[in-house]
């Protein structure tokens, strides 16, 4: 949610400061990201963007009724389709959860929550993905995985040809629907995991490459016209961390595996390079799975 | 088997009527019923209290045709096409995709909706749904697998997130959802212009449901009665497919029963 957040605030010109949360135990139920804006204190991904579109910043502004219809049937596609496949690669799928989600997600939050929650989430993926896709008849572990691969993959088709050749879903001017969309690709595009079917995929349909590739230039950099709200400083110190991390996370990943590889205990010192190195958005593929 | 023609006697099992069936099946039932009506498929609709269980994936409704078993709308609209027979062979690949996303816009808002309405709004429970969830069967069975239904579908509730709802915020999403329905159906007689597809099947199936299933309250068919064109849509569908048949045809008996009460 937070890339999807974040990409929505950068469409619509609302000035974000993004902070890390990085001791979780204010937030229990992992309700992050969570919107604060003068006492108000807002925490799911839907209801921040209603929040955000009443205060006037409204991306979807110049949309037809029928548009805003389809903005809404595409993202109960998304949820419906993809969403099982990434949070099952980024949760579920050992190799990946254990090389690269579990460690990097430990990193950010205080021991020893950090024993304890990354856990706590896999099995609630693991949960979630069996109760509302598994059942007869789909019997065993393997067919729902293979059935929720499937259906992303085909759900990634069909995306590729309702973008086509325009630059975002409804024309020249990005919306709620290219945030969600950018959201949900962003981290399959950018995360670089050892099983990769889904960013494979991906990289096979290039109109959608070319979007998300888009969207962190224009949105994440900080040479950028025009869509600058006022009072940008604190959000420009984090564009950087931002610049930074997107550009340099299979850099970084790497070099967390080899040193994974080269040593059993994390050796604390690599991982602090990381917190500090890193601002908001790092957290971004891993916070965007809380439920 | 895909090259069989269409039997006489394809049929689709579904719960009892009168007094077992429930919202949301009822709701899936009609939409298949309409699907295949609009295909020109003849299906004779068999009521059992055992379908849930007769049913391959536990789902309803499900139809039997030669010797074969296929359960739920999206399985049985490819094995239809498998057969030859499709309402959206004439879609272009943009249009396919609107189709599904909005699919699935009604399998996550509306059918979620009225699950959630029928297992976990207590009032709707207790009134309705475990009465008549396992009438066919002696206390204590019936008590029994009612609670056990509940408790599977509270579970996934909870694990969507739809556990915390409250039942406004339902209503909500419903309207928010027929909203949408109502601005891509606009002023054409079917979502893609002239031809039904298997999406006004399934648009056809939930919303006739809400409309004409009495219910503790009459909330749920407020939101949808709010939108003029989704009624008028429902009542096109409902003279041209199941109206223009025989009065015995068992299509047109789902279609009246549908209109009484759910009530004791």
């Amino acid at each position: 949610p937070q890339s999807l957040l974040q990409a929505y605030a950068k469409f619509s010109g609302a000035p974000l400061a993004v902070n890390t949360l990085s001791n979780s135990w204010r937030v229990p139920k992992e309700d992050i990201p969570v919107l604060i804006s003068e006492d108000i204190v807002i925490s799911q991904p839907a209801k921040i963007l209603n929040f955000l579109r009443k205060q006037k910043y409204n991306a979807d502004y110049d949309l037809s009724a029928k548009q805003g219809a389809d903005t809404l049937a595409y993202i109960a596609l998304l949820e419906e389709k993809l969403l099982p496949a990434l949070l099952h690669t980024f949760w579920v799928e050992a190799e990946n959860y254990c090389t690269v989600t579990r460690p990097w997600f430990a990193s950010r939050i205080a021991f020893p929550l950090s024993l304890y929650l990354p856990g706590k989430m896999s099995r609630k993926v693991l949960n979630r993905i069996l109760l509302t896709r598994g059942g007869p008849p789909l019997y065993s572990l393997s067919e729902v995985e293979a059935q929720i691969y499937r259906d992303a993959k085909e759900c990634l088709n069909l995306l590729s040809k309702r973008l086509g050749t325009s630059q975002f879903f409804f024309g020249d001017t990005p919306t709620t629907l290219d945030a969600f969309v950018f959201g949900f690709l962003a981290p399959i595009y950018k995360v670089c995991f050892p099983r990769v079917q889904l960013q494979e995929h991906l990289k096979q349909l290039p109109n959608l490459c070319r979007f998300c590739d888009d969207i962190l230039t224009c949105y994440f950099r900080l040479t950028v016209s025009g869509h600058s709200p006022a009072g940008q400083d604190t959000a420009d110190a984090n564009l950087q961390k931002l610049t930074q991390l997107v550009n340099k996370e299979s850099n970084l990943i790497e070099k967390m595996d080899d040193n994974l590889r080269k040593s059993p205990q994390h050796p604390p010192r690599k991982l602090t390079t990381l917190k500090l190195a890193a601002g908001g958005e790092e957290s971004s593929p891993l916070n965007r799975l809380s439920p | 088997t895909a090259a069989e023609p269409w039997p006489e006697n394809a049929a689709l099992y579904q719960q009892l009527k009168e007094e077992q069936i429930l919202l949301s099946d009822n709701a899936s039932s009609l939409a298949v019923q309409a699907f295949l009506q609009m295909c020109n498929l003849p299906i004779q609709v068999v009521c059992r209290a055992n379908a849930e269980y007769m049913s391959p994936s536990g789902k309803l409704p499900f139809i039997h045709v030669g010797n074969q078993v296929v359960s739920e709308l999206g399985p049985i609209v490819q094995f239809v096409k498998a057969k030859g027979h499709s309402l959206s062979d004439g879609l272009d690949e943009v249009q396919k995709a609107e189709m599904k996303a909005y699919m699935e816009l009604v399998n996550n808002m509306l059918l979620t909706a009225e699950l959630y309405l029928q297992w976990c709004d207590d009032v709707t429970v207790e009134e309705i749904t475990h009465p008549r969830y396992g009438s066919p069967y002696p206390w204590p069975l019936n008590r029994i697998l009612s609670y056990q239904k509940q408790w599977e579908v509270r579970r996934k509730m909870k694990a969507i997130g739809w556990a915390g709802k409250t039942l406004e915020q339902v209503l909500e999403d419903v309207d928010q959802c027929c909203q949408a329905l109502s601005q891509r159906l606009g002023t054409q007689p079917y979502f893609f212009n002239k031809q039904p597809t298997e999406l006004d099947a399934l648009v056809f199936g939930h919303l006739f449901t809400i409309l004409t299933t009495q219910l503790t309250t009459d909330e749920l068919s407020e939101k949808v009665k709010n939108y003029s064109n989704l009624t008028a849509f429902c009542r096109r569908i409902e003279q041209q497919y199941f109206e223009g048949h025989d009065k015995d045809s068992s299509a047109t008996a789902a279609a009246r029963s549908a209109k009484r009460s759910l009530l004791r």
